[in-house]
Formats: structure tokens, C-alpha cells, sequence
């Protein structure tokens, strides 16, 4: 086996040898890309699970995207925790500052939820400002929680006034407009978390490719310490953001759903709705084949699977964003408020994730972040979700369907 | 017939499976870059001779003032104008010589030694009334360097009154020593350096004109753009800015104590990042062969625009944007500081422009990745 820390200082490459050899791969892996799904490139073995070893040791590894889950499922659950939490507590998770994890592991850990928010390569890099932006959105849902939302936890929720209203059986704690910012954390974190990081940074060809990753990947140069190269983890990085969180994440798909309270599950959700049944799949399958490439040092293949996790997550995205504002649409005619801004908040969330998804065509997100705000601004206008008309959920509706390859009608059950 | 489409079809994939950019844009090179008809050599004699050692010199030369003011401050400590003022001259040229971390200031790891911010107080204390301390070991480099006559100067009191009474109080001699002592320590390491490039090593670079991961272009445009990413866009700007953590960090900004000078001290690491681009002699009066004019006889164009000016555009963008800043710790306490960071967005477009198109242009190997992952 060979490490990295031992070869760096006799490695010479010359440019132009890696080049061409990988033109001759890279030959081969575009014919076969014509072929279809099928795989019909010899070379790459796909396995049945989202196993992969090398010399007999595992050499799948995602922990720090665990550890992300999990501390955001800690956050998402404080906000509602209303004798046991503060401001401090929230912010403290959401930086894990402070030990503020009940799990012991997770204030151990040297990971945050909040260092990687807004943080991808590819959207973020050059945006730093942006990101801080959309960091401090998500602070200020925390701290609004705690401040306006606590207080008015045995207050009845009307027009301007925070407080609880019902939905069905359940009680829903809003805001003066409406909104759960619990719900407004936890869905924004599916995009600004694991979208973005998925999509926008690890399954990124600028990560993926970063200095030497191919030429190391190609010679299995693996990293110091480790059973894998650089380039397998990195797409692992990306799987974990998905299937992070499954008790057996070589057949994560069994549990699709049940893992977390984030992206698993909503793929899990979009997977029920019969128009979409098969897409579970289609993202494992994926996940899987591009790491097969990786191994066959097939980057064209993997490079293709990428395409179709940008296209299938972000998809996945936008369709739970319309469910939402059709649920809400419903209630509203119905007359449901406490039922409406509880499917309205989870909308929000989706919508402000919309900007975090990864259009193939273009390489930039299928709305803009300016295009999310105006949607946001007019969902908060006056009184809010009080206000709101079937109207313009209907027209949000349709402008988001019409950007992705689904109708209304498919979205809406 | 058939091999040769063969052929051609290689050829084409070599455009189409190895343009691994997922942006839009695109880098032509020449299509036939024939690297001998840029003149390495002549590039790396005026780095050396031309930059490099001239400044080392201007350096060398700053410390020994700050050593004759720290000698007249602690002989009678009752003024702290003078040695301040020398503090911030070698500081601010520091600056431009911060970046030729290769060959003698490598073998010494000058950087480290100089400037790690910020200073380690409690070490630094303790260092100060033990009196006993070897500012060789490595444990020791974050109880000083510039940083640690930074908190020696300006932060051991709330005003000069009390800072200069630490220096005629119970522990003075011991103030006194262990500012002078750091001082002394700059100073040998930066005349070890100096002495180094003014004897053999000079030759050593410059004769090392090939075009492989160890000569001295390749190896040199690696620690320009390291310096750049890692010490003047993150050190500087990035890690105080929360960029990295999301928590802004104004504790982390160089020249904590003194606290004005920050955004200075970046701009004259901009400007000698600039001027090494652009192989603007020391003394600023005349220009030789640089990476500037490498991309020229390249003749490297992205997106239809001349790359050398693509970079000579940013860099002024971005000095125009950190110009119009207020300090840099006034403008941390914005929540959160959208203009700092906007500046830092400006800075951080450089980057690729080096780390991307212009070492694929010059067919050079970046050797060292983020280390930000998990």
C-alpha cells in the first residue's frame, strides 16, 4: 500500500504524462456514456451495497457528516424544548460551542453544524459575505424562537400575535406571521447543510479533482493513516449527507426515510409519492456507481453520476416545496390555519433550500438566492401566513414546477 | 484511415475529459506551448536579485533599527514613541518579504518564528517572570516575533502610563530583557537568512531554471500562492471574518494590540503580492521578467481577455475594496461585517486566477491541497 506522506517528496509527475494517459481512460469512459444507464464499461464493478474495500479494510468513511446529522437533529429538537432552553443553548449547538450536546461524542467532535452552512466550494468560496448572511438567517430564527415564541407559549396564536394554534391533534407554536422557525431551521438546513455540501462541494469536480487527487486516486495513493484516497472520500462525504445517519449504510436504502429528519427523509417522502417511486433508488444507485468509478478511475462514469445526484436531489427539493404550498393552499381554503403555517413553515424551508440546488445546464442553482428572498418577503408580507392567498401559492407553485421536470399535480399527494 | 481517426479522436478527448472546471469558463492555452521560449532563468535572477535580496536587505536593516530602539527604550523606558514606531516599519516590511518562505527563511521557518498572532500571553508571562526561556524551541515561537512585541508595546496597560510603569515596576528588568531578547531573536534569524542569500544560496535558486515539481519556478509559484491563500487572504482576513467557522474572530487579527494597523499590514502584502506578479523591482523603479510577463510570451487568454490582465484587474479591485474599509476591527464589529466580507470575496477571486489558470498555463503542479475537509 502506498501513503502519501511518504511519497509526496519523490513524486515528479510531468504534466503531460498524466494527461495523456488519462485521455486514453477517458476515451474509453465517454464511449461508454453513450450507452445509457447500463453499464457496459468491463472495468467498473458496481457492487450490490455501498461497500468498497481495498486490501481487505472498508474503505467507506463519512463520520464528520454523522456528526453534522446529529447535532442538527439536537438543535432542531431544542428549539422546542421549552423549559430547557435559551438563546445561548441554540447558538451553542448550532457552532457547537461550549458543550452543548447532550451526546458526549458530539461535543467531542471538532465539527460543526454552522461551519458548513453556506459553505460549498463551487457557490460559496467567492461568496463569503453571502454566506455569512445566510448563517446569520438561520441565528436569527434561533434567537426569534426563544424571544418571541417562548414567551407566548400558553398564548393563542392570532393575526400579529405569536402563540400556539392548533393543527388537528397536534399544537403548533408560531410567530406573529405564522411561522414555525423551528420548521424554518429545519428545512432550511436541507439545503444550506447537506444540499450544499453534497452537491456543491464534495460531488464538485473543483473538490473532487482538487491538487493531486486524480494522479493519487489513479496510483490508489492513499491518505496517511487511511484505507482510502482522497477522492473516495470526498464522494463519501457526499453520501454521508444523505445516508449518514442509516444504522447499516452499505444497504442504506432499507431505511430511506427513518434516518433522519432531513434530507434522508424527504427523499424518503418523494420516494412514497407514487409518480416519483424509483428515484430512491435511482440517487443509491448512483451513489454507488460513481464510487465504483472512482475505484475503476472512470471519472467520466463518475462525473455522470454526479449529474444525476445534482439533478434528483435538487429535484427532491423542489418537489417537497410545492407539496408544502399546495398542503398550505388546501388548509387555508379549508380554513385550517394551524394546519396551513405548519405546511406553509416546512414550504419556507424548502423554498429558501431552492437556492442551494444545482441546475446541470447552467452550474448554478435553479433559483437565485435573490429570487428565494422575494419569495420569502412576499409569504411574510404584512401578517404573514394570515395574509397569505391560494393565489399566490398557486403561483409560487407553478413557477417552481415549471422549472424541474414534475407538474403540479405530481408534486401535491 | 481507421488508427488515424483513432488518433484524433484521442486528441479530442484530451480537450473534452480533462477540462475538469465545472464552471463555464474556459482557459485556452497556446496550442503548441513551447516552454523554452520563456526565459526561466532570467525570471528567477530578478526575483533574486531584484526582489528577494533587496528586500531581505530593506528587512535586515528595519530590525537593526528596532534593535537600537529597543536597546534606547529599555535603557530608559519613559518614552514608547520611537521603538513603536521602528516596530511598525519592520513590521510593515516583513510584510513584503513574508512570502519567500524557500530555501534559507525555510530551513528556519522565518514566518513561524516571526509572526504567529496571536502571541500566547500566558506562555509569554510566564516566560517573562521565569526568565528562564530558549526562543530556539519550537514551543516557544507563540511568545514571540512581531506579535509578541505587539502585546509587549501597546497591550500590557490600559494607556502608556501603565505600560511603561511594567517597564520601571517590580518585574521591569524582566520586561526588559525579554523585549530585548525578541528583538535580538528577529534580528539573528533574519540576518541568517539574509547572509544565506547573499552567499551561495542565491546561485542555488537561480540556477535551478528547469521545469520539473522540484525546480525553482515551480517550487517558488507553490509558496506565492500558499502565502497568498493561506497567510494573506485567510491569516489576514479570512479566519478574524468567521469565514471559515462562521464565528467572527476580530481576537484573531494581527496587531491585536496596537489595533489600527491590521489593514495596513494587508495591503502591503497585497501590494508585494502585486508587485512579485508583476516583477516590480524592490525599490520600485523598475520592472523585469515575472509571472506577468510569462503569461504573456504564453499568451494565456480566459474567456477572450488577456490572463495577466484578468489578474492585474483583480488585484486593483481588490485593493480598492479593502481601501474603503474602516479598520478592520471596526468593521468586525459589524453582525454580521458584510463589507469586510465582501472584500474578502474580492480577495479570495485571486486565487483561482493563480491557483487555476495561471499555473495550467505554465504547465505547474500545485503540491498542496485544502486541508479543510472532514
Amino acid at each position: 500500500m502506498l501513503f502519501k506522506s511518504s511519497l509526496n517528496n519523490n513524486l515528479m509527475y510531468k504534466k503531460c504524462i498524466p494527461l495523456f494517459v488519462l485521455s486514453i481512460l477517458g476515451l474509453t469512459s465517454c464511449e461508454n456514456d453513450d450507452s445509457g444507464n447500463t453499464i457496459t464499461d468491463n472495468t467498473i464493478t458496481v457492487p450490490a451495497t455501498y461497500s468498497f474495500e481495498r486490501d481487505g479494510s472498508s474503505t467507506v468513511s463519512f463520520s464528520g457528516q454523522t456528526e453534522r446529522i446529529l447535532m442538527a437533529e439536537e438543535l432542531i429538537t431544542a428549539m422546542i424544548d421549552f423549559d430547557n432552553t435559551d438563546t445561548q443553548a441554540l447558538l451553542d449547538m448550532f457552532a457547537n460551542e461550549n458543550t452543548p450536546f447532550t451526546n458526549e461524542d458530539l461535543n467531542a467532535s471538532s465539527k460543526s453544524v454552522k461551519s458548513k452552512v453556506a459553505a460549498s466550494t463551487d457557490y460559496f468560496s467567492n461568496a463569503a459575505a453571502t454566506s455569512a448572511t445566510i448563517r446569520t438567517d438561520f441565528e436569527t430564527w434561533m434567537m426569534a424562537q426563544v424571544s418571541e415564541v417562548f414567551p407566548a407559549r400558553n398564548t393563542v396564536a392570532t393575526e400579529g400575535i405569536s402563540g400556539q394554534i392548533a393543527d388537528g391533534a397536534s399544537t403548533r407554536y408560531v410567530n406573529a406571521k405564522g411561522f414555525e422557525y423551528n420548521q424554518l431551521v429545519n428545512k432550511g438546513l436541507i439545503g444550506g447543510l447537506m444540499l450544499d455540501q453534497a452537491l456543491n462541494n464534495y460531488l464538485s469536480i473543483s473538490v473532487l479533482d482538487e491538487g493531486t487527487n486524480r494522479e493519487d486516486n489513479d496510483i490508489d495513493l492513499v491518505e496517511d493513516g487511511k484505507s482510502y484516497t482522497t477522492m473516495e472520500h470526498k464522494w463519501d462525504e457526499a453520501f454521508g449527507y444523505v445516508f449518514g445517519t442509516a444504522p447499516d449504510a452499505a444497504n442504506a436504502i432499507v431505511t430511506l426515510g427513518d434516518d433522519d429528519s432531513f434530507l434522508n427523509k424527504y427523499i424518503g417522502r418523494v420516494e412514497g409519492d407514487e409518480d416519483f417511486t424509483g428515484i430512491a433508488q435511482e440517487i443509491f444507485d448512483a451513489f454507488k456507481r460513481g464510487r465504483a468509478a472512482i475505484v475503476a478511475k472512470n471519472y467520466t462514469v463518475r462525473d455522470a453520476q454526479a449529474a444525476i445526484l445534482r439533478e434528483k436531489l435538487s429535484e427532491v427539493i423542489a418537489i417537497r416545496a410545492v407539496y408544502y404550498l399546495q398542503q398550505g393552499k388546501l388548509a387555508i381554503e379549508a380554513g385550517n390555519f394551524g394546519t396551513a403555517f405548519h405546511d406553509l413553515s416546512e414550504g419556507y424551508g424548502f423554498i429558501y433550500s431552492l437556492q442551494f440546488t444545482r441546475n446541470i445546464d447552467t452550474n448554478t442553482s435553479y433559483f437565485s438566492k435573490s429570487e428565494v428572498d422575494k419569495y420569502i418577503a412576499t409569504l411574510s408580507n404584512n401578517n404573514g401566513l394570515w395574509d397569505v392567498t391560494p393565489e399566490t401559492l398557486d403561483m409560487m407553485s407553478t413557477t417552481i414546477a415549471d422549472r424541474f421536470d414534475f407538474t403540479i399535480e405530481q408534486a401535491q399527494n | 484511415m481507421k488508427k488515424f481517426l483513432g488518433i484524433v479522436s484521442v486528441l479530442l478527448m484530451i480537450t473534452a475529459c480533462t477540462s475538469g472546471d465545472d464552471s463555464n469558463d474556459t482557459t485556452e492555452e497556446n496550442q503548441n506551448p513551447d516552454s523554452t521560449s520563456f526565459d526561466r532563468s532570467a525570471m528567477l535572477a530578478n526575483w533574486a536579485d531584484g526582489i528577494i535580496i533587496p528586500g531581505y536587505v530593506d528587512f535586515n536593516q528595519k530590525v537593526e533599527v528596532l534593535e537600537l530602539a529597543t536597546a534606547n527604550f529599555v535603557s530608559s523606558p519613559d518614552d514608547l514613541s520611537e521603538v513603536r514606531k521602528a516596530w511598525t516599519e519592520a513590521y510593515t516590511v516583513w510584510q513584503r518579504v513574508s512570502m519567500f518562505e524557500i530555501g534559507p527563511a525555510e530551513v528556519v521557518d522565518l514566518r513561524l518564528n516571526v509572526n504567529i498572532y496571536p502571541t500566547n500571553i500566558d506562555l509569554l508571562e510566564s516566560n517573562v517572570t521565569n526568565g528562564d526561556y530558549n526562543l530556539a524551541l519550537a514551543s516557544n515561537r507563540a511568545a514571540k516575533g512581531f506579535p509578541a512585541i505587539d502585546y509587549l508595546l501597546y497591550g500590557l496597560g490600559e494607556d502608556d502610563a501603565e505600560i511603561l510603569a511594567v517597564y520601571t515596576g517590580s518585574n521591569a528588568a524582566l520586561y526588559r530583557q525579554y523585549l530585548s531578547d525578541i528583538v535580538v531573536d528577529i534580528k539573528n534569524l533574519s540576518s541568517e537568512v539574509l547572509s544565506q542569500w547573499q552567499g551561495d544560496y542565491r546561485d542555488t535558486f537561480v540556477n535551478n531554471d528547469g521545469a520539473s515539481a522540484t525546480a525553482s519556478v515551480d517550487r517558488f509559484v507553490n509558496d506565492y500562492i500558499f502565502y497568498f491563500e493561506k497567510f494573506l487572504r485567510a491569516g489576514k482576513m479570512g479566519i478574524p471574518g468567521g469565514v471559515f467557522s462562521g464565528n467572527v474572530e476580530p481576537n484573531n487579527l494581527e496587531t491585536l494590540y496596537e489595533g489600527t494597523l491590521s489593514k495596513s499590514l494587508f495591503l502591503e502584502g497585497l501590494d508585494a503580492s502585486q508587485d512579485f506578479f508583476n516583477g516590480v523591482s524592490y525599490n520600485g523603479t523598475s520592472q523585469g521578467e515575472s509571472l506577468n510577463t510569462y503569461l504573456v510570451t504564453l499568451n494565456s487568454v480566459k474567456n477572450g481577455v488577456a490572463l495577466h490582465s484578468i489578474i492585474n484587474e483583480s488585484f486593483d479591485t481588490t485593493r480598492a475594496s479593502v481601501n474603503s474599509l474602516e479598520s478592520f476591527k471596526t468593521e468586525l464589529e459589524n453582525t454580521p461585517p458584510i463589507n469586510f466580507l465582501e472584500a474578502y470575496d474580492d480577495v479570495q477571486r485571486i486565487v483561482p486566477l493563480l491557483k487555476v489558470d495561471m499555473v495550467s498555463a505554465m504547465s505547474i503542479r500545485i503540491d498542496f491541497a485544502d486541508a479543510d475537509g472532514d
